[in-house]
């Protein structure tokens, strides 16, 4: 079944690029007007499209009950200009999803933009619970949150949906209580890709928002798909993505097969977008990449790698352009360890070594939340 | 700041040949294209005067058979002339009938025969979930007698104004429906949000950012709303909004807010006045206000706004934190003296 076309033009800061996205993303039913008026059975039938609101209600009714209000209390506000797109985070509630019976939540790091002071959760029953803020993954702008299990019953969670099954042009629903109300609002779009964003994300036409932030994408059977979060493959600021908000562009983090990554967020970890400190200046002569510049006591200077320095392999790929090097490093967290090979200035012969990847410098700066 | 967001669904070219809007039944095996081809007719473009950046046009609605218009308030109709143009490309010369601030609506009047209208009496079902059409003039795309532009997108949510929106985002308080279809565009207001059975769900707002999420809301103004309104219903309704608030005496709790974290800083009590109704209750200086009478307390600012609230003699509900624990404490503020002056409660 389709719906029509959507085709969305943001004047922002991105506006031809996004215009060139979003068609692409569409269902690519490129036709004209015409077309879509005559001949007959070219467009959607009434009754089509009352059977899909029946479904998308029912996939909402599934996983309403794993939903969850995250309640922020006090916090240090953010400057002018900061968040993308909106002036600055509202005053209103946020939307996360119980992932385990014990009580562990998962949600968008946007939420806690403003470092809120206490938090709490209201769960599905009306019950209001005091969470503790755990790890965040800041290259997914997810991050965990825990209350404390009730010992007389199990929290609803969701059905999972298998990664491998999201495909481009599937129906996708996302929810979200940003509104206000105790019942959430909702967007009906299709899965527009996945794989984005060095294969964190799947990205949506539904329309995402601070609204529903930290809140699920579910499939038809109301399995979770992904956790909607502010994303933008440009940046990793907490709040890069945000000036996409109900644009047709946005991105849901999948759950299932991040499973060690969960575990590691449960452990209180803070995993970061790696930072290998070169500032990649060309080609090189023979192909890699020249370094043109060198971070002070930055990992690469760390291997002696100076300058003029060639990058010829990144964890065993070849490197042959800044992109090619960038996408290799996206898929590295700060801490991880990988072969580098590169040719030293006037070296005839490659080095082989090994990086450890660090963390870049503006986000060292802001790490967890305070007095949490 | 721009922040235009366009989402063109189909323009549908054509001149409309409906019958009169109450004779129309939709049948299931009906197809979008006619249905959209039927609703051109009800839909009129308005053009008026401009004044700074505010733009000069909008859209509106056919709810008579005689000319009678609904739209959005705003500047753009204090011009000397207000013209609308129908469906068939005819420019008639519009009167402003009725304004309403709460609502943000006007009726305006053409002296025209106008067959096809929408029945405000025909009861909408708009339930989340149901697609619904968008029809507008957004941006100005159409020109002269060429058909508003359409939009297909989904009902968000139905829900009520109060829930999501303090007062200083807008006048208007009642029910609304949210979309998902991007309507907070300029000049789409006045134009009209129909179901799949080609009934009036409502009105499309005025662009209005929510406070709850400082994003846009992409929303439509209820049909019975606009019903009331057009029938001088709505006047009643805004007196009941304001309350009566002016015949209660405020209570004192004797609660003293930690003010040197500022209004966005967390509501942490500074102390507890000696002998006062919140010692009774058993405040203790630390305690961080979570909510007042279920009404959440984010900062200090609301938290000072829920505590002035409050009413003599009547008992509130106060959930603390206090370590990691939510502690709910009831506590009946005392009568101090003063008179509450109406409506100082906003």
């Amino acid at each position: 079944m389709r719906t029509g076309i959507r085709c969305c033009i943001t004047s922002c800061q991105t506006g031809c690029l996004l215009f060139a996205m979003a068609f692409l993303a569409m269902t690519s039913l490129a036709v004209s007007a015409q077309e879509l008026v005559r001949p007959d059975g070219l467009a959607p039938k009434i009754s089509e499209l009352q059977a899909a609101s029946r479904v998308f209600r029912a996939a909402v009714e599934r996983i309403r009950p794993a939903l969850v209000t995250i309640e922020s209390f006090g916090g240090v506000g953010t400057r002018p200009g900061e968040i993308g797109g909106i002036r600055q985070q509202g005053e209103g509630n946020t939307t996360g999803v119980m992932l385990t019976e014990d009580g562990w939540i998962i949600t968008s790091t946007f939420n806690f933009v403003q470092r809120p002071t206490a938090i709490t959760v209201i769960t599905s029953d009306g019950e209001r619970r005091l969470a503790r803020f755990h790890g965040q993954d800041n290259t997914r702008k997810i991050c965990l949150l825990k209350i404390q299990p009730d010992p007389d019953r199990a929290f609803a969670v969701p059905e999972l949906a298998d990664r491998a099954d999201v495909a481009a042009g599937q129906w996708a629903v996302v929810c979200g209580v940003g509104f206000g109300d105790t019942t959430p609002a909702i967007s009906a779009g299709i899965i527009s890709a996945t794989g984005r964003v060095g294969g964190r994300a799947i990205q949506t036409d539904a329309k995402i928002s601070p609204a529903c932030y930290g809140g699920p994408l579910v499939n038809l059977q109301g399995q979770l798909s992904g956790i909607c979060v502010p994303m933008n493959p440009q940046s990793w600021s907490v709040s890069a993505g945000v000036e996409w908000y109900d644009s047709g562009i946005g991105f849901a983090v999948p759950v299932a097969g991040n499973e060690q990554l969960i575990e590691r967020l449960k452990a209180g970890e803070i995993v970061n977008p790696a930072f290998a400190g070169v500032v990649i200046g060309g080609t090189g002569p023979k192909g890699g990449v020249l370094v043109g510049e060198v971070v002070e006591d930055g990992p690469a200077s760390k291997l002696k790698i100076s300058a003029g320095t060639v990058i010829v392999s990144f964890d065993g790929q070849p490197v042959n352009s800044a992109s090619d090097f960038r996408a290799l490093l996206g898929n590295f967290y700060a801490g991880d360890k990988v072969p580098i090979g590169f040719v030293l200035p006037g070296a005839d012969q490659e080095t082989s070594g090994t990086i450890e990847l660090g963390t870049l410098p503006e986000m060292a700066k802001t790490q967890q939340m305070p007095g949490l | 700041m721009c922040c235009a967001r366009l989402v063109l669904l189909a323009c549908v070219w054509g001149i409309c040949c409906a019958a009169p809007a109450s004779a129309q039944q939709v049948t299931p095996d009906e197809e979008l294209p006619a249905l959209i081809d039927r609703l051109q007719g009800r839909l009129v473009k308005i053009f008026g005067a401009g004044a700074g950046n505010v733009q000069a046009y909008s859209s509106g609605v056919l709810v008579s058979d005689d000319g009678t218009i609904v739209t959005a308030q705003g500047v753009y109709l204090d011009g000397a002339r207000t013209v609308v143009v129908l469906a068939d490309g005819t420019v008639h010369t519009a009167t402003v009938m009725r304004r309403d601030r709460v609502l943000q609506l006007a009726v305006l009047k053409i002296e025209a025969e106008t067959p096809h209208w929408f029945d405000l009496e025909a009861d909408a079902v708009a339930r989340q979930g149901d697609w619904v059409i968008a029809m507008s003039n957004a941006f100005r795309v159409a020109d002269k007698q060429e058909p508003v532009s359409a939009w297909l997108g989904i009902v968000s949510l139905p829900t009520s104004i109060d829930a999501r929106l303090n007062s200083r985002d807008v006048a208007y308080s009642g029910a609304l429906v949210l979309v998902d279809s991007i309507t907070s565009n300029p000049g789409a207001a006045g134009g009209a949000l129909v179901s799949l059975d080609g009934k009036l769900v409502g009105v499309i707002g005025k662009i209005i950012e929510s406070s709850e999420t400082n994003t846009r809301l992409n929303y439509a103004v209820p049909t019975d709303l606009v019903r009331d309104f057009v029938a001088g219903k709505t006047e009643l309704a805004a007196e009941d909004a304001s309350g009566n608030a002016g015949t209660q005496l405020p209570g004192e709790t004797g609660i003293r807010l930690f003010e040197l974290g500022g209004k966005s800083g967390p509501a942490y009590i500074d102390s507890v006045v000696a002998g006062s109704a919140a010692e009774a209750a058993g405040f203790l200086p630390d305690d961080l206000i979570i909510s007042v009478n279920g009404e959440k307390t984010g900062n200090l600012r609301t938290c000072a706004t829920e505590l002035a609230r409050l009413v003599a003699g009547q008992e509130a509900v106060i959930v603390v934190k206090r370590g990691r624990e939510l502690v709910r404490l009831p506590v009946t503020p005392r009568a101090t003296g003063k008179r509450r002056e109406a409506g100082g409660d906003q």
